[in-house]
């Protein structure tokens, strides 16, 4: 168990405080910040959803910074980056820390749905924790392709063309998609213009707008952790369950739940043992992209180059698993089929996954109607990706 | 004095807030929308004399050729397969291919079409034989005149692809 | 004189092709089992360990035993494999073979020594290490290791012969060669699919064998007894036999022919996918191979093989419909509705695409139209895009029957011991199934490099050329 030594803060300081807390109410927003129970196993997993917050505002810093160089035009944002790359000493830097947080990013992102998905935390009443969270990766992986195009290089533009062009084959409307994107019918100027404008004000704003949403969720029904956190252990669960939610703290006890689910069986404060937890993973993470950031950087490809007669694209590997479906979904109906009716279903199914997954048990090996295509879809998500990358980058 | 109930108020709020969003919201869709009713300038570039061709080799020649679309004037390198076919026709392929759009390469060993991104296979003519691509590959529009003073067979291209892919 | 003696092959082509085909079959369906059963002990004795399970603690043990008898006679089939079909029939040709991919061979012969100390070890020791079960899990785990380290290897050799990719000189794209990865995952997953297979047709077998004397007794008894539910009700009908013995281990031959079934089936659900980026890259990198096989005169044996696939999963569907039947557990009309849609689209996927034995037949014939206009091809039975939307339908509705399964299953719907002998021949037909299917594998594979051995580089013939002897000086 951590221990935590207190220390009165000084005299001058004291005063200070006080009269900014007289008139913000510093010390009310601290403690509903800070103060509120969570279980007390299984911390460690909990820390992701912390660490994916702190990297996403990692990624709204360094991308600030990008900004003050980058030029989004077709004619010159290559050669706002090169300059980036070769003139500035630490842009580099601040361009491999965006893409290095955004890889780190995707993949916390991944496993903490993972550990929400096992543990069942989506269950009722926090279904739309769910939901938001279920959005807001779908956001993350929107401006990490995005993201993607805005180079200009030639990874970037065959992105742009690829991407761009997959809309064409939804049914009815998907031509007038593409040519809305792209701004006519091939890439051109207005594409990376509204590509950009996707990237930098649509997405983010929404991004916000949802992480806000997540996090009030989040406080209004407590971190459920898993089934380890609610089991009784003496041959009276009735009681021990009606002591347990008596001695809750808030958040807990959980309403319109169960009652074995109500609260945990034991408790420890979000301040400070939570957070300090929080805050080890959020630094290993910081640091992994600090130096991966300086040491491999981000790539810069040679400029676009739509007449290229050896280029190879690639896309980047979050989106290998996909890249290999195209593959394996050849000509325009299985496109149709394989692309937006697997694809797209499977990610309704997978946000609206409290809604029909809402039976009591919340034991992994006791719901394999959830568990059993849960885990099929995530080694197709491996084998396709390895698939992917033996066809791209096989010798 | 204005009298209003709550009723009244709540409705005459929410038609003021339709309002407002009709305002808003017709020039922005109509500013959305408006690249599906711009027409792309047309362009027809003189690429030159047609090569010697042997029969069922692609040649690969670039061009200089304006998407003319949206601001976007300057001509941008491209690139045309010249295939002679035995009948004595020429296409003029493009280098599209015909599923995600990506740049086909040659292959000369296997004398097909290779596309790079996810293995779409076209024989010398373009026609699509193996993976993905839905279609053959599009040919350049384009037409073939003789020159007046020299005699020889001359290639105009038109920045258009001769099928929507 | 010796040079002659060296270079000339006995036999013919036909022949030494026949011999080797038939002990590589042989071969690949025992070393593929010892790789899927040695990693099934693993998982088998881990739940043993975790959950107490006594069903599994058994199983581990008959799965190192298996192994260990299954390990004595594959290598002996090895050994004749080595010794007389590939040195003796195939000398030149393996000569130049191991020449190439001399440390893929090295290691992978190597890890023999590894796998016979280690399996006997477990085998002879099994009990005596009962006392420290962590140590033996630890040993069981090496096993599976050095078996995968060695499957490892010789996918280097099996997926280089196919595509080349200039690996003669070069040992890394010799490894890496473009369908080195498809194959790998291919067999990782078929290896523990046919071990899940093999399992189930013996614990079918060993309940037919089981039941077999209680079924007689029961036809001269009182009770007609269809399923064994009938049969624990008949035990206490008067006269009939104490039934003691038997119903040990009636629930165990169940609960394992059902173990077995869902890994067979629920493993094939990935091979689909794999299986069709295999045959991509092959596509990509082999072209004439392909050809020969998705177009040429493998094509048919190619729809032999969709056939045999569509059967594993509705032969795996009506087993799970059966099987809940019998338990009288709910959602049998889901595995219903699943099996159906399976046939359907098993239907659609074995069309062939043209009447005659192969595309360019067709083309040469002049009849290359639709049936229906006079020709002889069938645009019903085109790969693209009618089979593979059936082989995607086939994989959702097998995940779907094993989902409803699971979920009875986990409800305890599904009581061990509840269910009939007809069942148990769905059983072994399932088992087969997998198993013709490895061998039309297999014979597609192997025959589509013709004429080479190793793709675009040695060809079939190599194995015939007789150099002339040194002449003398004159």
């Amino acid at each position: 168990m951590l221990r935590f030594a207190t220390r009165p803060l000084s005299r001058r300081f004291r005063s200070g405080y006080r009269w900014v807390d007289e008139r913000a109410g510093t010390t009310d927003l601290v403690h509903k910040g800070l103060y509120e129970a969570v279980p007390d196993r299984g911390a460690w997993a909990y820390t992701l959803g912390s660490a994916t917050l702190v990297l996403i505002v990692l990624q709204f810093f360094t991308g600030i910074f990008l900004l003050l160089t980058y030029v989004p035009s077709f004619a010159s944002a290559w050669d706002s980056l090169r300059f980036l790359q070769t003139s500035d000493r630490f842009g580099n830097w601040v361009r491999g820390m965006h893409l290095w947080s955004a890889y780190v990013l995707i993949l916390v992102i991944g496993l903490h749905m993972l550990r929400t998905f096992l543990s069942a935390s989506y269950k009722r009443p926090r279904e739309l924790n769910w939901v938001s969270g279920g959005i807001l990766f779908f956001l993350v992986l929107g401006l990490a392709i995005t993201g993607a195009m805005l180079p200009m290089d030639n990874a970037g533009y065959w992105t742009t063309v690829v991407v761009t062009n997959i809309p064409h084959y939804l049914p009815f409307i998907g031509d007038a998609i593409r040519t809305l994107w792209r701004g006519g019918d091939f890439v051109g100027p207005i594409t990376l213009t509204r590509t950009f404008a996707i990237h930098i004000w649509v997405l983010p704003f929404l991004l916000l707008a949802l992480i806000g949403a997540h996090l009030y969720l989040l406080r209004r029904h407590g971190e459920f952790g898993a089934w380890v956190n609610y089991s009784t252990t003496t041959d009276d669960p009735d009681r021990e369950i009606a002591e347990r939610i008596r001695r809750a703290e808030p958040p807990y006890p959980t309403l319109r739940i169960e009652r074995q689910y109500a609260a945990p069986r034991k408790t420890v404060g979000f301040f400070p043992n939570q957070l300090f937890k929080d805050t080890v993973v959020s630094i290993v993470l910081v640091a992994i992209i600090f130096v991966f950031g300086f040491i491999a950087g981000a790539p810069l490809d040679a400029r676009a180059d739509p007449a290229t007669l050896t280029y190879v694209p690639s896309p980047e590997w979050f989106y290998l698993p996909l890249d290999q479906l195209l593959v394996l979904t050849p000509q325009t109906y299985l496109i149709a089929f394989g692309v937006f009716l697997l694809v797209g279903l499977g990610s309704l199914a997978l946000i609206l996954l409290p809604f029909y997954d809402r039976s009591p048990a919340r034991r992994p090996l006791s719901r394999p109607e959830v568990l059993v295509p849960g885990l099929f879809l995530a080694f197709m998500v491996v084998i396709l990706a390895v698939l992917g990358v033996n066809r791209l980058y096989g010798l | 004095m204005l009298r209003l109930t709550r009723r009244r108020m709540v409705q005459l709020t929410g038609l003021g807030a339709a309002a407002i969003g009709l305002m808003l919201s017709i020039p922005a869709i109509g500013f959305l929308l408006s690249p599906l009713f711009q027409k792309t300038r047309e362009t027809w570039v003189r690429v030159g004399a047609l090569p010697d061709l042997t029969v069922d080799q692609p040649k690969p020649i670039t061009l200089k050729v304006p998407s003319g679309e949206a601001y976007d004037t300057t001509p941008v390198d491209r690139i045309a397969y010249l295939v002679r076919k035995s009948d004595g026709a020429t296409l003029v392929l493009t280098n599209t291919c015909s599923h995600m759009q990506c740049d086909v390469h040659f292959d000369p060993t296997l004398q097909q079409f290779l596309c790079p991104c996810h293995g779409g296979l076209y024989d010398v003519h373009g026609n699509n034989i193996g993976g993905p691509p839905p279609s053959p590959l599009p040919q350049w529009v384009h037409r073939l005149e003789p020159d007046p003073q020299t005699g020889q067979t001359i290639l105009f291209v038109k920045n258009a692809y001769d099928e929507s892919i | 004189m010796l040079a002659a003696s060296l270079t000339a092959v006995p036999g013919n082509l036909f022949g030494n092709g026949l011999a080797v085909a038939l002990v590589v079959l042989l071969h690949v369906q025992i070393a593929t089992f010892i790789t899927g059963a040695s990693t099934l002990a693993v998982v088998s004795e881990s739940i043993a360990m975790a959950r107490n399970d006594p069903r599994h603690a058994r199983l581990s043990h008959d799965l190192v035993k298996a192994s260990a008898y299954v390990f004595t006679f594959g290598s002996a089939v090895a050994i004749f494999f080595m010794i007389w079909v590939l040195t003796a029939l195939w000398g030149l040709f393996f000569v130049d073979l191991q020449r190439i991919t001399f440390y893929m061979f090295v290691f992978e012969a190597a890890a023999f020594v590894v796998e016979i100390a280690l399996l006997y070890s477990v085998y002879a020791n099994w009990g005596r290490l009962e006392a420290y079960r962590r140590a033996r899990l630890g040993l069981l785990v090496l096993l599976a290791v050095v078996l995968w380290f060695q499957m490892f290897f010789i996918n280097v050799v099996a997926s280089y012969m196919l595509t080349p990719n200039g690996g003669d000189v070069n040992q890394l794209s010799q490894v890496l060669n473009p369908t080195f990865l498809p194959l790998q995952l291919h067999r990782t997953v078929g290896n523990i699919a046919w071990a899940g297979a093999v399992l189930a047709f013996y614990a079918g077998l060993r309940y037919l064998l089981a039941t077999r004397r209680a079924r007689r007794e029961a036809a001269v008894g009182t009770v007609p007894a269809r399923s064994v539910g009938a049969m624990s009700a008949s035990r206490f009908a008067p006269g009939s036999p104490p039934p003691a013995a038997r119903d040990s281990r009636l629930p165990y031959w169940d609960w394992l022919g059902q173990w077995g079934v869902l890994w067979a089936v629920g493993l094939s659900l990935f091979q689909i996918w794999i299986g069709y980026s295999y045959a991509k890259e092959v596509q990509l990198h082999a072209f004439p191979a392909w050809f020969r096989m998705m177009r040429g005169a493998l094509s048919n044996v190619f729809l032999v093989q969709i056939f045999l696939l569509g059967m594993i999963f509705i032969l795996g569907t009506l087993y799970f419909w059966r099987r809940m039947t019998a338990s009288g557990a709910r959602g049998t009309r889901t595995q219903i509705v699943c099996l159906v849609i399976i046939v359907l689209a098993t239907l659609l996927a074995i069309q062939p695409a043209w009447f005659a034995l192969s595309l360019p037949d067709v083309q040469a014939a002049h009849l290359d139209r639709p049936w229906w206009d006079g020709g002889l091809l069938n645009p019903i039975g085109d790969f693209i895009p009618n089979k593979v939307f059936a082989l995607v339908v086939i994989m959702l509705c097998g995940l779907v029957a094993i989902t409803s399964y699971l979920r009875a299953y986990s409800r305890g719907e599904v009581r061990m011991g509840e269910t009939t002998r007809r069942l148990q021949g769905v059983l072994l037909a399932l088992g087969v199934t997998v198993s013709l299917m490895m061998a039309t594998m297999g014979v597609i594979r192997e025959n589509s490099r013709q004429p080479f051995l190793i793709h675009g580089e040695l060809r079939l013939q190599h194995q015939q050329i007789v150099t002339t002897p040194p002449q003398a000086p004159p």
